[in-house]
């Protein structure tokens, strides 16, 4: 991660735990999250996401180490700064939206007046405006997704924790909230997005966090992890290197693809190496690209090799 | 408080502005007179004529029972009812009951049964087969010792249940004989009928103070009052349930929890649904009182007014606090059980426990009714759980000490701080539980350690 000045920094978790009877569901979790990034919050079902997020809203206290916000302990106050919209979302079936959604902002401590407005202004933004005064009950999925979503940031939140925030909408409305959220970052509010989604985490996320049963596994800014892992992928096209891809010196293994072949560079290998020993061999090159591995690569390489010694 | 205040005005808007709130304030008087009077007039509606064969060997009796059961002789008896418990009867009232006196009485059709010479068992299992034959409904058989003490009437009847009837026979009956037996000792008619005339049975009560006051109203009023608590705290209980279970199911209990403190949450939904309970008996004692006010312009009802027990402003002050009192209590419990469980269904199955113990505080009413001043009575009064329904009747039946409505108040305030607290700790762990019921031994984990 590049050096981040200390005021940059909005939310520090250092050193949580937190256990539910015998078993550890957080163990010695650190990060820093920087204000006007996109925080990506990643990991496989039950690693400890929402057990995390509840502790940073202030729904659950954790066993030992401390969460900072805005360089405060955690209090019900600062709960007033955060919105947080759950993985399972949840409406009043029967309260017409408007008065959910005023609910919900006084809950948060906005005045009527100022909720009012506030309402006004997001369903005209997510063109509900005409289902103001409608039932829950009456709307589709997607809108009270949406509905959902205004009662998040009507308080107008400098912390913004998303859990899965695009599941349920049509690819349409996916690119709308997008672009909400990108106008949140250009605030500088911090966004804590979490996700199984990593195509998407990889579009939006400055920096990531990837745990796994109840552990960081790796963390930092997306352009770092890529790097870290990055190099030792390369796209290839081309006729005669047989014999210089099957050196288990160079390449460590080689995947057919439809029309090209992604070659695993042994341990210290240089990728110009190896074109020179694909030249000196004579083949002849068509493509060869120094590949970034994907976000979904990372996860599956970490999450997968985990998942196997599990229990 | 500012968010505090937002959950109380939440949670009452969401009971009041409901139809079903309008509906029950104006059902539920309705169908506590029900629960009060329709038993008594089921029971008293009038059957089908019953034909009753009355052997009667001596032939002295049955003039004498028919007589009793004549429509005259019934009026005469509703009469002397009438005039214990109400000073003056005029004339048109005299019209009215004459009226409902015939309707409501039940008819009797007396036959005479010829022994033609039989034995008693003959006789009976002829009888029998009349009755199987459905030819009558019921028979008496009057014995030959009918003067002596140890004279044994058998009555049979199809309806061995229609205990109404069976007493106004056996009424009927028992005059008969004793009249027979006193004219048998040379009596003359008159003198009879002058010495078996009923007496003049002047009851009232007399309050602490030593003034009279007339309490045949007192009964009535106090199963009214005992029964609307009951309802009500039944009713705004199983709501409190549903609303926690809602917001449990729909997941709202995570958004709830980022925005307050739980324990703010709970208490707010309370003490919302508990002034929703509030308006809606303040509803009900206001248009009482303005019914009562009404009735008492009308000369008519006057009489009947007399008989309404005389409650006061610190009385009606007294029912609120107690109703509140009984609201926490058990508002606390169904919160409590609504954070445990999964589904209103499964609540269900919790509920049943405070609803058992409401329902024993209701019949212990009838105990407090009976004698406001026993130890049984005392004990009912002050214990938790019991007294916000028991209370209120035993104030309106007669007023206990001051002392012992402070200890009351005060011993059900206690219990309310230590279970409201219970139950702000299961739920601020059970509304975050999905997928599964919590067990005992879970709850009170939570509770020790939360």
């Amino acid at each position: 991660m590049e050096p981040a000045l200390e005021s940059d920094i909005s939310l520090r978790v250092r050193n949580v735990t937190k256990r539910f009877g015998e078993f550890t569901a957080v163990e010695d979790l650190s990060f820093d999250i920087r204000a006007g990034r996109v925080f990506g919050f990643l990991g496989p079902n039950g690693a400890g996401k929402t057990t995390t997020i509840r502790m940073i809203v202030g729904i659950t206290v954790p066993d030992e180490g401390s969460i900072e916000l805005y360089g405060q302990p955690i209090s019900y106050e600062l709960q007033d700064r955060i919105g947080y919209l759950p993985e399972e979302r949840g409406l009043y079936k029967k309260l017409k939206v408007a008065d959910q959604l005023r609910y919900f902002a006084e809950l948060k401590g906005v005045s009527r007046a100022a909720a009012e407005k506030k309402i006004d202004f997001w369903l005209e933004r997510m063109n509900l405006a005409e289902w103001k005064n409608k039932k829950t009950t009456d709307l589709s999925k997607g809108m009270q997704q949406k509905i959902q979503f205004i009662s998040t940031v009507l308080h107008d939140p400098d912390l913004l924790i998303l859990d899965e925030p695009f599941s349920g909408l049509d690819p349409v409305n996916v690119e709308f909230m997008i672009d909400v959220l990108s106008e949140f970052r250009s605030q500088a509010k911090t966004v804590i997005f979490s996700t199984h989604l990593m195509s998407t985490a990889e579009r939006l996320c400055h920096d990531i966090l990837l745990i796994n049963r109840s552990r960081k596994v790796l963390g930092g800014s997306l352009r770092e992890v890529k790097e870290s892992y990055g190099m030792n992928l390369i796209a290839f096209r081309g006729t005669g290197a047989e014999k210089v891809l099957a050196d288990k010196s160079l390449v460590e293994t080689t995947i057919a693809h439809a029309d090209e072949r992604e070659l695993h560079l042994a341990a210290g290998v240089d990728p110009q190496r190896l074109l020179r020993a694909l030249i000196g061999a004579g083949a002849s090159v068509t493509k060869f690209e120094i590949t970034e591995p994907s976000l979904n690569d990372i996860f599956i390489e970490k999450v997968g090799k985990n998942q196997e010694s599990r229990p | 408080m500012k968010k505090f205040l937002a959950i109380v005005k939440h949670e009452y808007k969401r009971v009041v502005l409901k139809w079903s709130f309008l509906i029950s304030t104006l059902l539920l008087p309705f169908l506590a007179v029900c629960f009060a009077f329709v038993p008594m007039i089921i029971f008293s509606l009038k059957g089908e004529p019953m034909r009753i064969a009355v052997a009667d060997p001596s032939g002295k009796l049955l003039p004498r029972i028919e007589k009793n059961l004549s429509v005259e002789r019934m009026i005469e008896r509703a009469q002397q009812a009438a005039k214990d418990s109400m000073t003056q009867i005029n004339g048109s009232q005299d019209e009215k009951m004459r009226n409902t006196a015939a309707s409501v009485m039940q008819d009797f059709v007396l036959v005479p049964y010829d022994l033609a010479g039989r034995s008693g068992d003959a006789v009976r299992t002829d009888l029998i087969s009349k009755v199987v034959a459905n030819e009558i409904d019921a028979f008496l058989i009057v014995p030959d010792n009918f003067d002596s003490a140890q004279a044994s009437f058998v009555f049979r009847s199809r309806k061995g249940g229609d205990f109404i009837s069976n007493d106004t026979f056996q009424d009927a009956l028992n005059n008969a004989v004793r009249s027979q037996r006193l004219a048998d000792a040379n009596i003359s008619e008159e003198s009879v009928a002058e010495l078996s005339a009923p007496v003049n049975f002047d009851a009232k009560g007399i309050d602490e103070a030593g003034v009279e006051k007339d309490s045949s109203g007192v009964m009535a009023a106090s199963f009214v009052i005992g029964l609307m608590i009951y309802i009500t705290l039944a009713i705004y209980g199983q709501a409190i349930m549903a609303a926690v279970v809602e917001e449990k199911e729909t997941r709202i209990a995570e958004i709830l929890f980022s925005s307050a403190r739980p324990f703010k949450l709970m208490l707010g939904k309370l003490v919302g649904v508990g002034l929703a309970g509030l308006t809606q008996l303040a509803i009900w004692v206001g248009s009482a009182a303005a019914l009562l006010a009404f009735l008492a312009l009308q000369t008519d009802f006057r009489q009947i007014l007399a008989t309404v027990p005389s409650i006061t402003p610190v009385m009606i002050t007294l029912f609120l606090t107690y109703f509140l009192l009984g609201f926490f209590l058990y508002a606390s419990i169904f919160a409590l059980i609504g954070s445990m469980v999964t589904s209103v269904q499964e609540g269900g199955q919790f509920a049943f426990i405070p609803v058992m113990i409401m329902l024993a505080a209701f019949y212990f009413c009838f105990a407090v009714i009976r004698d406001p001043n026993s130890d049984l009575s005392f004990w009912v009064t002050i214990s938790p759980f019991l007294a916000p329904i028991t209370m209120p009747v035993r104030i309106l039946a007669e007023t206990p000490p001051a002392w012992q409505i402070a200890l009351s108040f005060l011993i059900n305030a206690a219990t309310i701080t230590g279970l409201v607290w219970v139950a702000a700790r299961v739920y601020r762990v059970g509304m975050l539980m999905y997928g599964k019921r919590a067990t005992i031994p879970e709850v009170w984990k939570w509770i020790r350690q939360a």
